[in-house]
């Protein structure tokens, strides 16, 4: 299949069942697809699966800020040199989102990375464990957060 | 009797020193460095650089090791093992920070996983810049290490010319 | 209810604890005599922080904080970080400047499959390869140091372009030290594939069917291996890649030997590319200018690293400092199979089996956990007695 082709099948794949979906193209190769209800991820996700329209190349979380008040998580999914974006909102605090680890095995490394650089829940992730942070970094602490400032750690020089 | 006690004391003293100065044992350790310092510190042990043949043993046990060489700039996660390592290494022991990293944690500087170099976690005995330094400065550097333990005159002669202006930097204690 | 004939296996916990086993191992299996059961990895000993750190840098300093991700695979990561700027910036580099960064980028590969297959001999006990490979290996080093100015970290790439030239006299030393690896490599490629102490360890172990490659997410020869077919310059040319095209390398046998052969096989790839570009270099100038300011917008750049896919996002907000840098390394990919590829295996394999996904992490000082349940016992090694453990294993059980 071409690039188009591509595109085509997987526009097609999400916007059926009624999904609540809108379909975006910002470049040639690439499909944008903000899913608005989060019940919905994990069926569209099995449909570009049972396709075989590529593989999860990554989970970006996105803190827009103080502001906007909302997180995005993108997945990216992959066929050759197409890109599908699955994009979700969240809000702030407390946002959740459904694990893709079921289904996906190789989402669990991307969702215990998610989980503790923006502190998102991922229900149903069965591993929660920290992946890259260490057991001693402080609980509710999240990195990747906007009003994060590292200079506020004030352990960096003499701690022994 | 006394005067003959400490004057194999001194002998002994000073056999230990050439024996630890001549044939260094030395524990290479990683505290989250990119990898880059810690390919050049393995190719010091191949072929074109042999620092092997000046009596230089990597060794994997803190026990046994003279010398302790560190790259990186510390991540939280590893500054427990390698104070635990620094203990672990029995009197005299001497500490080598290898590349910007471990020197004031180079590029990470400011990084919230990074404690800013190997200073900042146990003492240091010599700095060896670069990013990564050749494996030519690794061994000049440790080599200068080794010589500040020498009396002068006895000092050991690297297989590399050093230049007086070599950047590796001893601490004077 | 009913009575189950097979042995119930149960962690017991042992005390007192060592001391040493309060810090987290690196890797904790969990054993039943010399059969793995369970496999787990700690990762974060070279977490420091940089996604968080490139929101604070501007985009010509993030270049060289990118540069130092990863020692060995610096310019692949620089390479990644300047086209998806240059994406956002709606410019494209060059043609002569995509083509030297394609050069550089291959002599990376070639310098990284030598690193790897001296340091898997040595965890195979194979000391001799180890050195014969890295003293080759300083050919290459010696290349691109003439190239770039640095055996490691070359920093070739500027936003927007590269910052050197090729020249006739380079153009002639470059091809005569792929003269010498190439002929080293064949060598390798002998050894490898008809050494019977080596195929001991190789040949039938680590097997990962082209499903199971697929499930887990492998990428890159780990994948190939295993007959999956993801080559980043393939499926989706990048730099010069579009205009000197190059041929996937797979196997159908999923084993380490295939994963062996993979990597020194791709490498005849290498040569040759680097070779044809040489001949024939574009006309032109090296870099252009991109604002201080990136446009607003999102990107992904996917390359082929020596190790597999490395994935970038950048998110600009318009500003002189990035809204997003996100990297995924293939090695956290590939990390998944090896854990559960070692279960099933026994404890004398993991040392290989590791080795095999040419894992991008420190290869001293990893604190191996095991858990015998069979005979009630924990202990704490170091890796390099884990490495022991299994040239012993092989020495006392091989033909």
């Amino acid at each position: 299949m071409n690039t188009q082709e591509i595109i085509t099948l997987a526009e097609g794949i999400v916007q059926q069942w009624d999904w609540a979906t809108e379909v975006s193209h910002p470049r040639p190769n690439q499909l944008d697809v903000h899913v608005k209800l989060l019940k919905e991820l994990v069926p569209i996700v099995v449909g570009l699966r049972v396709k075989r329209l590529g593989y999860l190349c990554a989970i970006v979380g996105i803190d827009l800020g103080p502001e906007a008040n909302e997180m995005e998580v993108l997945y990216h999914f992959c066929p050759g040199d197409v890109l599908i974006a699955l994009r979700v909102r969240v809000p702030r605090q407390d946002g959740t989102v459904p694990s893709l680890s079921e289904v996906i095995p190789s989402a669990e490394v991307f969702e215990r990375e998610l989980h503790e650089m923006f502190g998102i829940e991922i229900t149903g992730l069965r591993n929660t464990e920290r992946l890259y942070l260490p057991e001693s970094w402080p609980e509710g602490l999240y990195p990747l957060c906007k009003d994060f400032n590292p200079a506020s750690l004030t352990d960096h020089a003499g701690e022994n | 009797m006394e005067a003959k006690n400490n004057v194999t004391d001194e002998v002994v003293k000073g056999l230990k020193t050439w024996a630890r100065a001549n044939s260094p044992w030395v524990l290479h350790f990683n505290s989250g460095s990119c990898n880059g310092c810690d390919i050049e510190i393995l190719s010091t042990l191949t072929p074109r650089y042999d620092m092997e043949r000046m009596g230089v043993k990597l060794q994997a046990s803190p026990r046994h090791a003279d010398i302790l060489l560190c790259t990186g700039a510390v991540t939280r996660q590893a500054r427990e093992r390698l104070v635990r390592i620094y203990q672990q290494m029995a009197d005299p022991k001497f500490v080598i920070a290898i590349g910007s990293c471990a020197l004031s944690g180079g590029v990470f500087e400011g990084c919230y996983n990074v404690m800013g170099g190997i200073d900042q976690v146990i003492p240091v005995d010599a700095y060896i810049p670069g990013c990564p330094p050749r494996p030519d400065a690794i061994i000049d550097g440790v080599v200068k290490l080794l010589n500040s333990l020498l009396p002068p005159g006895s000092q050991i002669r690297s297989a590399f010319p050093i230049h007086d202006q070599t950047p590796a930097k001893v601490v004077s204690k | 209810m009913p009575e189950s004939n097979a042995p119930i296996r149960f962690t017991i916990p042992i005390g007192p604890q060592h001391p040493a086993l309060k810090e987290p191992g690196h890797f904790q299996f969990t054993v039943d005599g010399e059969v793995v059961t369970s496999a787990y990895v700690r990762l974060g000993y070279a977490h420091r922080g940089i996604e968080k750190a490139a929101e604070q840098r501007s985009w010509i300093q993030n270049l060289y904080l990118i540069e130092r991700i990863c020692g060995i695979c610096s310019h692949i990561h620089a390479l990644a970080y300047c086209l998806a700027v240059e994406n956002l910036a709606h410019v494209e580099a060059p043609p002569r400047a995509q083509a030297i960064r394609t050069v550089v980028a291959e002599l990376e590969r070639i310098h990284s499959h030598f690193l790897w297959i001296g340091v898997s001999a040595h965890e195979a006990g194979f000391e001799t390869l180890f050195m014969y490979s890295w003293r080759d290996r300083e050919t290459v080093m010696d290349l691109l140091e003439g190239l770039t100015g640095n055996r490691v970290n070359y920093s070739a790439n500027l936003l927007g372009g590269v910052k050197f030239d090729i020249d006739q006299a380079q153009a002639d030393s470059i091809r005569k030290g792929l003269d010498f690896l190439e002929e080293r490599t064949r060598h390798y490629l002998d050894v490898i594939s008809h050494d019977s102490t080596f195929l001991q360890r190789t040949r039938g172990i680590g097997v990962m069917t082209s499903a199971q490659a697929e499930v887990m997410g492998a990428v890159g020869p780990t994948a190939r291996a295993s007959n999956v077919k993801r080559d980043l310059r393939v499926e989706a040319p990048y730099a010069a890649y579009k205009a000197f095209p190059v041929q996937m390398v797979l196997d159908t046998r999923g084993d380490l030997e295939a994963r062996f052969e993979v990597r020194l096989k791709e490498l005849f790839e290498s040569f040759r590319l680097i070779r044809q570009i040489l001949d024939a270099l574009p006309e032109g100038e090296l870099a252009v200018r991109l604002p201080r300011r990136i446009p607003a917008g999102e990107t992904v750049v996917r390359l082929e690293a020596p190790r597999g896919e490395v994935y970038y996002f950048v998110k600009s907000a318009g500003a002189d400092k990035p809204e997003r840098l996100k990297v995924r390394t293939p090695t956290i990919c590939n990390l998944t199979s090896v854990i559960r590829l070692a279960v099933g295996h026994q404890l004398a394999d993991v040392p290989m089996i590791l080795a095999g996904i040419d894992p991008c992490f420190s290869c001293n000082d990893r604190m191996v956990q095991v858990r015998d349940t069979k005979n009630d016992s924990q202990k704490l090694m170091t890796w390099e007695q884990l490495r022991q453990h299994g040239i012993d294993f092989y020495r006392s059980n091989g033909k």
